[in-house]
């Protein structure tokens, strides 16, 4: 088992509030990691750290071994140009709670901007790769819809399909299906499970504890900016060590 | 049993029964038919004020709205305007894009920037540009504080056209700026987050997400803005130009009898640009409203047809 | 490329657009000629509706010529500056029939002074503001448009010679009843307009004193220009327009056939209780030029030509016996 994502001594911190504090983490290749924990313990700034869009005060981030958003110099850690910054990040898909998808652009717009710009594939074959992508999360009859055509759910779904479209090694999810309809959260979580089960590495900050259950490795419990207890989702959620994950999940019921 | 007591639903589940194919019939306003039929009214009295009340002199009026000195004027304040809002649209995306950098000193020399053209009345502005020779007799190209290569003479380089176009942009510049500044933030975080996340470079981000989307929130602002700077033209005979009110206002100093006509000269004219700049509006806003709505309204001329069409007038 | 060699660039781009709308404020070719004899035949009075035209022919002095500084005499042209945008002020200083060219008596003296000098009359037209300050910069060699000698303008870098005084009068709407007795009691209770920064001003400020010290009332109004003024005489909202007295003639005559007529309601001298105010002809301060202009103007005071100019205009009244270089201005102001 290799680590697709390693963090080590991540701190952060908002003036005198410590979000992250010494957060040790690896993600396996080929996992889903799902992060749990309650609002403001620093999941979805732990998320946002492993693409850079947080950067970090103190600790690093390495996805398959490379350093995220800065590099080793003399003993120290330097934050890479904005441009390296970006070519990393068009490696590590990241789908938001809010989806922000770009509104005055089409579906097919949507998806095939960043491959054609970042990757300079041809806009036919990107074109190609978006309708697959669109059929996969159930959306082919969509691609000349705006996104404010859409409901919330396909949204996400775009979004997810977006994502895809740089042939990410390793996608992050923030809550997403946090902004969902109730009834519509089952679409969003059928393209997760279809993901996971075909060997992405996935992370995902989630209030779905039934979705952690059944679709995730491991599961992470977040809280306070410390990780609190990890480990197979049977163990974290169904018998937990630790008084705070039981007290957390108590409430969830 | 059923004969002793009917059950007293009865007549109202008929009732219900029969209503519930039945057209319902909107609620009749009677007052907005009066309403509108006073407005027609009024207006009517005030057109038939205007065309008869011979103050106006629609003769003279007549005489004067073709005249040539009339169209150079119209011309120039054409130029103006348009130049003005070219140049004065460049400078303030490039003084708002300064002013959300991160780099403090751009903030700061935005900041400054806008603060002092706000600050400066135009005439004030104007004059000073158009007297610079009285200041500086030459200006030169060269390193800065270093040597020069080229020396120009003030006067052969700053025509007063030149002077008007750049009082007017630097002026518009900082109006301009503050309203692409505003479009700018009124676009959501996210979008800028989302960009960054699929990796798109910085000017990408800008060129592609960000700005078309604050220029639907910049359209209806820097309108009203280009139409302050079509009317603010004219104060520009303070550089000696004449553009379209400066010609009226000389014609009629002249011709001190026809005051009044020579006015609604340079207002009808006005108003017939302010009219062509609505227009030009209107439809920018729904090219730029794309996404934004669920459905992109119609245009005056599709909905003048799908009237007819449903009149059984055209197909 | 350093900023500052990137403005002149985009100027340069300005520049090639700016031809198009290059403005035409040069003279009339019809109002100077040169004849036979190369003398300059000056057509005074054209261009107007209301004046019949008079051909002056004008020799040049060789003796005042050689008083030119040398720029001028190497230049071959002498800049006549007016100050009549956006508002002329007919008959003095105005655009003409022809809708460009600046005209009135004001611009006629400045190209019959060119005449005598030998030089090419060059009429520029700017603003008010503008004229001074074009004036100061030496754009212009000589204004000629009305301007009151003033002791704060001596002090600002002018030097000045002398050509006309100015007379005032009072125009009010022609049904008003209203007539000067030569009294200031006979403003007790109006709203008189006056023009800001003029004698006439100081005049009226002075009568509206003497009224409230006999706890009557004068209300002043200043508007912004000339149009406004008479919009606001015919409007009724002002009585009485406090003004030089050519202008109200000129005003009567051409509002005659109009929906608002109006009409000179009397004249007062434009001495006013002090001194005599005078129009000059203004040159920058030290430039050389205000000698030659004013031995110009006697010049052609005493061949005729000036009367005659005056006289086409109707202004005779207003003639001085003699130019004199920066005489007595009217006083900084010390009320």
């Amino acid at each position: 088992m290799t680590a697709a994502v390693t963090v080590r001594g991540a701190v952060k911190s908002y003036g005198a509030n410590r979000v992250l504090d010494e957060v040790d983490f690896t993600a396996a290749a080929g996992e889903v990691t799902a992060i749990i924990g309650p609002s403001g313990s620093g999941k979805s700034t732990l998320l946002r750290a492993i693409n850079h869009l947080e950067p970090l005060d103190s600790g690093f981030v390495a996805v398959h071994g490379e350093l995220i958003g800065v590099r080793a110099h003399r003993g120290r850690l330097r934050e890479l140009s904005e441009r390296a910054i970006l070519r990393q990040r068009s490696r590590i898909g990241f789908v938001f709670q809010n989806f922000n998808l770009f509104p005055h652009l089409s579906v097919l717009e949507n998806v095939i901007e960043a491959p054609v710009v970042t990757r300079g594939v041809a806009k036919a074959e990107a074109v190609e790769r978006a309708r697959e992508l669109l059929a996969k999360v159930g959306l082919a009859d969509k691609e000349t819809a705006y996104p404010r055509q859409l409901s919330g759910g396909q949204q996400q779904r775009v979004a997810i399909a977006r994502a895809l479209a740089l042939r990410p090694r390793l996608l992050l999810f923030d809550e997403p299906t946090s902004a969902l309809d109730p009834e519509l959260v089952g679409d969003v979580l059928a393209v997760l499970r279809d993901l996971a089960a075909s060997g992405t590495t996935m992370i995902v900050v989630t209030h779905e504890i039934g979705f952690a259950r059944d679709v995730a490795d491991r599961v992470v419990f977040l809280d306070a900016g410390r990780i609190v207890e990890q480990g197979p989702p049977d163990q974290v959620l169904l018998a937990p060590r630790e008084d705070r994950t039981r007290e957390f999940l108590g409430k969830l019921r | 049993m059923t004969s002793l007591s009917p059950p007293p639903t009865r007549p109202a589940e008929d009732l219900l029964g029969r209503l519930k194919s039945t057209k319902v019939v909107p609620l009749r306003h009677p007052w907005r038919w009066v309403a509108g039929a006073v407005a027609l009214v009024l207006l009517a009295q005030a057109a038939h004020a205007l065309i008869t009340n011979d103050a106006f002199q629609w003769d003279a009026f007549g005489y004067w709205f073709f005249r040539p000195v009339v169209m150079d004027g119209l011309l120039l304040t054409l130029e103006l305007t348009g130049l003005g809002a070219v140049f004065g649209l460049i400078g303030g995306v490039a003084l708002a894009l300064m002013r959300l950098s991160r780099n403090p000193v751009l903030r700061a020399v935005s900041w400054g920037y806008v603060w002092v053209f706000r600050s400066i009345p135009l005439i004030v502005l104007l004059l000073f540009l158009a007297n610079v020779t009285a200041l500086y007799s030459t200006l030169s190209l060269g390193i800065p504080f270093g040597p020069s290569f080229v020396e120009f003479r003030a006067n052969d380089l700053l025509s007063f056209f030149v002077v008007a176009v750049l009082g007017l942009s630097l002026h518009e510049a900082a109006y301009a700026a503050e309203i692409v500044r505003a479009g700018i933030i009124s676009v959501d975080q996210g979008q800028l987050e989302a960009a960054s996340a699929l990796g798109l470079p910085k000017t990408r981000q800008y060129r592609r997400i960000i700005l078309p989307q604050a220029t639907r929130a910049i359209i209806p602002n820097y309108a009203n803005q280009l139409i302050n700077l079509l009317k603010g033209t004219s104060v520009v005979y303070i550089t000696s130009l004449l553009e379209l009110f400066g010609v009226v206002q000389t014609q009629a100093s002249t011709n001190s009898g026809q005051i009044i006509p020579l006015l609604m000269v340079g207002t009808v004219w006005y108003v017939i640009l302010t009219s062509l700049l609505s227009v030009a509006q209107y439809y920018l806003e729904r090219h730029f409203s794309r996404g934004a709505l669920r459905t992109v309204p119609a245009t005056p001329a599709q909905r003048f047809r799908a009237r007819m069409r449903s009149l059984g007038v055209a197909r | 490329m350093p900023l500052s060699a990137r403005i002149p660039a985009a100027l340069a781009a300005l520049t090639v657009t700016a031809t198009l709308a290059a403005c035409g404020s040069g003279d009339a070719p019809a109002a100077t000629a040169v004849d036979a004899n190369g003398n300059q035949v000056v057509t005074v009075a054209a261009n107007t509706d209301f004046t019949t035209p008079v051909q002056l022919t004008v020799a040049k002095v060789d003796a005042i010529r050689a008083k030119l500084p040398k720029a001028v005499l190497d230049r071959g042209t002498l800049v006549i500056g007016g100050g009549a945008i956006p508002n002329g002020s007919p008959p003095l200083n105005f655009i003409g029939t022809d809708q460009k060219t600046l005209t009135g008596v004001e611009s006629d003296l400045g190209r019959l002074v060119a005449a005598v000098l030998g030089l090419t009359p060059d009429v520029q037209n700017a603003s008010w503001q503008n004229m001074f300050v074009r004036t100061k910069s030496g754009e212009f060699d000589v204004s000629f448009s009305n301007i009151t000698v003033t002791e704060e303008r001596k002090q600002q870098g002018f030097d000045f010679a002398s050509y006309r005084e100015d007379n005032l009068g009072f125009e009010v709407n022609k049904d008003s009843t209203w007539n000067f007795d030569g009294n200031y009691g006979s403003f007790a209770g109006k709203t008189v307009a006056v023009d800001t920064g003029t004698n006439q001003e100081k005049i009226l400020v002075e009568w509206r004193t003497k009224l409230q010290a006999e706890g009557k009332t004068l209300e002043i109004r200043n508007f912004a220009d000339r149009n406004a003024t008479y919009l606001a005489l015919a409007s009724g909202r002002v009585d009485i327009y406090f003004a030089p007295n050519p202008s109200i003639a000129h005003h009567a005559k051409k509002t005659e056939s109009t929906p608002h007529p109006s009409r000179s309601a009397g004249s007062f001298s434009g001495a006013g209780t002090t001194l005599q105010g005078l129009i000059a002809a203004t040159t920058k301060k030290d430039s050389g030029l205000v000698q030659p202009v004013a031995d110009a103007l006697n010049h052609l005071i005493e061949n005729g030509q000036y009367a005659k100019v005056l006289a086409a205009y109707g202004l005779s009244d207003e003639a001085v016996t003699r130019a004199e270089v920066n005489p007595p201005g009217l006083p900084i102001n010390n009320s």
